[in-house]
């Protein structure tokens, strides 16, 4: 096993640039989650990886060997697909052993080492059938067998629950974590899903723009966003970001006074609250009141929307709250986690979260 | 009178199939006179008796000199065997990288392979003859398979794209990643799975290449000549022979009917073979 190392690495089409100039360090045995929308880059750098991309410039390093004109079979890396790459015209058995037979393992080993990997995925009563008799989530585990039947360098994952439905995700997030601790094996994981970094990741790298914006522990990246992207991106319901000053010790947006804020007079900021540190009281007992917008009961908590100004602020209170449209009600911020952002470069301002 | 929506429709359908039996007409009654002819007696032919006493002699009188049919089923089978044996890797290869290589020029090619298809074959009949003949090639069956392969390539490059495009390309990269070689991609996962476009396109291309009437007419004479030149024999001074050439027609046509029946089951797997999502 190995770690992997990415040096200055660029990808460009053309104009257009994939993944622009980055560096990055992965442990041995970390998992490590690439995070961000579409279109970021977080598939290029994991092709580049798996070798299925060459880079532009830069260089990776799989272990202590630069890999950049070795060929994927060369890599010693195992990739799970987003629509898996099952072969149609093999068995599910076959599937699992042929990262085995086109390596050239004696050929009387393969049937057992391919019935570990599928009973490691409970698959073992599926593997003389073809992948088109199999369900979503099932195709999903053959995939995984696949990686799994040889003990490879680095685990290339490239969002691989993004096909199933929704609950079966959730399932199959479970099994992976257990599968992944079970392995130990270095990992690569790429997607969308920020539940699915912040549950699995030992590190996450949130991606913007062919660049990773901060990298860090799932906590470090939900606790301490370091730029306004990050901090829109992680959290559901999403963080509050309201446009405002600093005047007199009080953050106003549009010119209403929210809550209180020292440091010196400043404009063009950005105030960040997650749903979450915001709690509903009384008229006048919080930091400031407003009337409320909307109210959306989720079962486990109720969201609700006020009005600050032309802005909209939204608190995840508790299941029980019941505020009416119009009604108008108090918030409180838990001044511990404020983030305040220059509006201008999108990057922290207060390092202190403390007042 | 006012027709109801009911009435309208089965007015249309009424004429939907009177119109698809007549087509239909039209493309069987050819067909099925020369089956009859060919088991006719020669003063038989020219009446239109659906009852007459059948015969096998037109099939024997065939492969008998003069005619000596044998010669030219012989050579029409390699001819088009041969064909599509060269024909069909080698445009396996080259549909392989249209599918998947960025070329330069990838597009303009590919229009190009396609517009070869476009020259009437009588414009370039002469050329072929005259070059041929410097090369030592006329009436030879290596001739034929060379300007039969012409033929069928573009059509089989084009065909056999079309079968590979439709293989995702995660599948190949998962193989790439899992282990393989780019000759190994193809043999092991390309090959399998395009298999059912390959054999149709191998079968359209034996099609063509059995069918092929006028450069086998002017490149041949005597010892290359193909069952669709044959077919020429039959013209004798007391008329057209035509219950030999019926018979000699079914003898074109059943292995062809063989091969349809064969590229139906075929083509509709072809179609239907999609990734695994």
């Amino acid at each position: 096993m190995a770690g992997v190392s990415l040096v200055d690495v660029t990808k460009r089409w053309g104009d257009f640039v994939g993944v622009d100039d980055q560096s990055l360090e992965i442990a041995d045995r970390e998992f490590l989650v690439l995070l961000g929308p579409s279109g970021c880059g977080k598939t290029t750098t994991m092709r580049m990886i798996a070798g299925l991309e060459e880079p532009t410039s830069g260089d990776i390093l799989i272990g202590e060997r630069r890999v950049n004109d070795d060929l994927p079979k060369d890599r010693d890396v195992a990739m799970v697909f987003q629509n898996y790459g099952l072969y149609p015209h093999m068995t599910v058995g076959d599937n699992i052993g042929y990262p085995l037979k086109v390596r050239g393992t004696p050929k009387a080993e393969i049937p057992e080492r391919v019935r570990v990997a599928a009973e490691q995925v409970e698959l073992l009563e599926f593997l003389d059938r073809k992948p088109k008799a199999l369900s979503g989530g099932q195709r999903q585990r053959v995939a995984l067998a696949r990686a799994i039947v040889r003990t490879p360098q680095v685990f290339l994952m490239d969002e691989p629950l993004s096909n199933l439905d929704a609950k079966l995700r959730v399932t199959m997030r479970a099994e992976l974590k257990n599968l992944s601790h079970r392995l130990r094996i270095t990992t690569v994981y790429v997607t969308h899903d920020q539940i699915e970094a912040m549950t699995l990741a030992d590190r996450v790298a949130v991606m913007q723009h062919g660049r990773i914006q901060q990298l860090g522990t799932p906590v470090e990246i939900y606790n301490d966003p370091k730029t306004l992207f990050v901090a829109g991106f992680i959290g559901s319901p999403a963080m509050n970001l309201v446009e405002g000053e600093i005047r007199g010790g009080t953050f106003l947006a549009d010119g209403v006074p929210l809550l209180a804020r020292s440091g010196p007079d400043r404009t063009g900021l950005v105030l960040g609250i997650r749903p979450e540190d915001i709690t509903v009281t009384a008229p006048g007992e919080g930091d400031f009141d407003a009337p409320v917008f909307a109210s959306e009961n989720t079962g486990e908590s109720v969201l609700v929307t006020v009005r600050v100004g032309g802005r909209k602020i939204t608190a995840k209170a508790d299941r029980y709250t019941d505020p009416r449209i119009d009604e108008t009600i108090g918030l409180k911020v838990d001044p511990t986690h404020v983030y305040l952002f220059d509006a201008a470069t999108e990057a922290r301002v207060d390092a202190d979260t403390a007042r | 009178m006012a027709l109801t929506g009911k009435q309208k429709r089965r007015f249309w359908e009424g004429i939907q199939v009177v119109a698809i039996v007549l087509f239909t007409l039209v493309m069987l009654v050819p067909i099925a006179w020369i089956a009859l002819a060919a088991f006719k007696r020669h003063v038989d032919v020219y009446q239109l008796k659906l009852f007459f006493e059948p015969t096998l002699e037109n099939f024997r009188t065939v492969f008998e000199p003069p005619y000596s049919l044998g010669q030219k089923l012989f050579n029409s089978t390699v001819v088009a065997a041969a064909t599509v044996a060269i024909a069909i890797p080698t445009a396996t290869c080259s549909a392989y990288a249209f599918s998947r290589f960025e070329l330069r020029g990838r597009t303009a090619l590919l229009v190009l392979i396609l517009a070869t298809q476009f020259v009437p074959a009588v414009v370039i009949v002469l050329p072929f003859f005259v070059m041929f003949r410097d090369l030592g090639l006329l009436d030879t069956l290596q001739g034929l398979v060379l300007v039969n392969t012409a033929i069928v390539m573009p059509f089989a490059i084009w065909m056999i794209k079309g079968f590979i495009d439709g293989i995702p390309i995660d599948t190949e990269e998962a193989a790439l990643v899992d282990g393989s070689s780019r000759m190994q991609v193809i043999r092991n996962i390309v090959l399998p799975m395009a298999a059912p476009g390959l054999v149709t396109a191998s079968i359209f291309c034996f099609i063509i290449a059995w069918n092929e009437f006028l450069f086998a007419l002017i490149l041949t004479n005597r010892d290359a000549v193909t069952l669709p030149v044959g077919l020429a024999l039959f013209k004798a001074e007391e008329g057209d022979l035509w219950n030999l050439l019926a018979a000699a027609g079914i003898i074109i046509m059943v292995p062809m009917f063989v091969l349809a029946l064969i590229i139906r089951k075929h083509f509709v797997q072809g179609m239907t073979m999609g990734a695994v999502r």
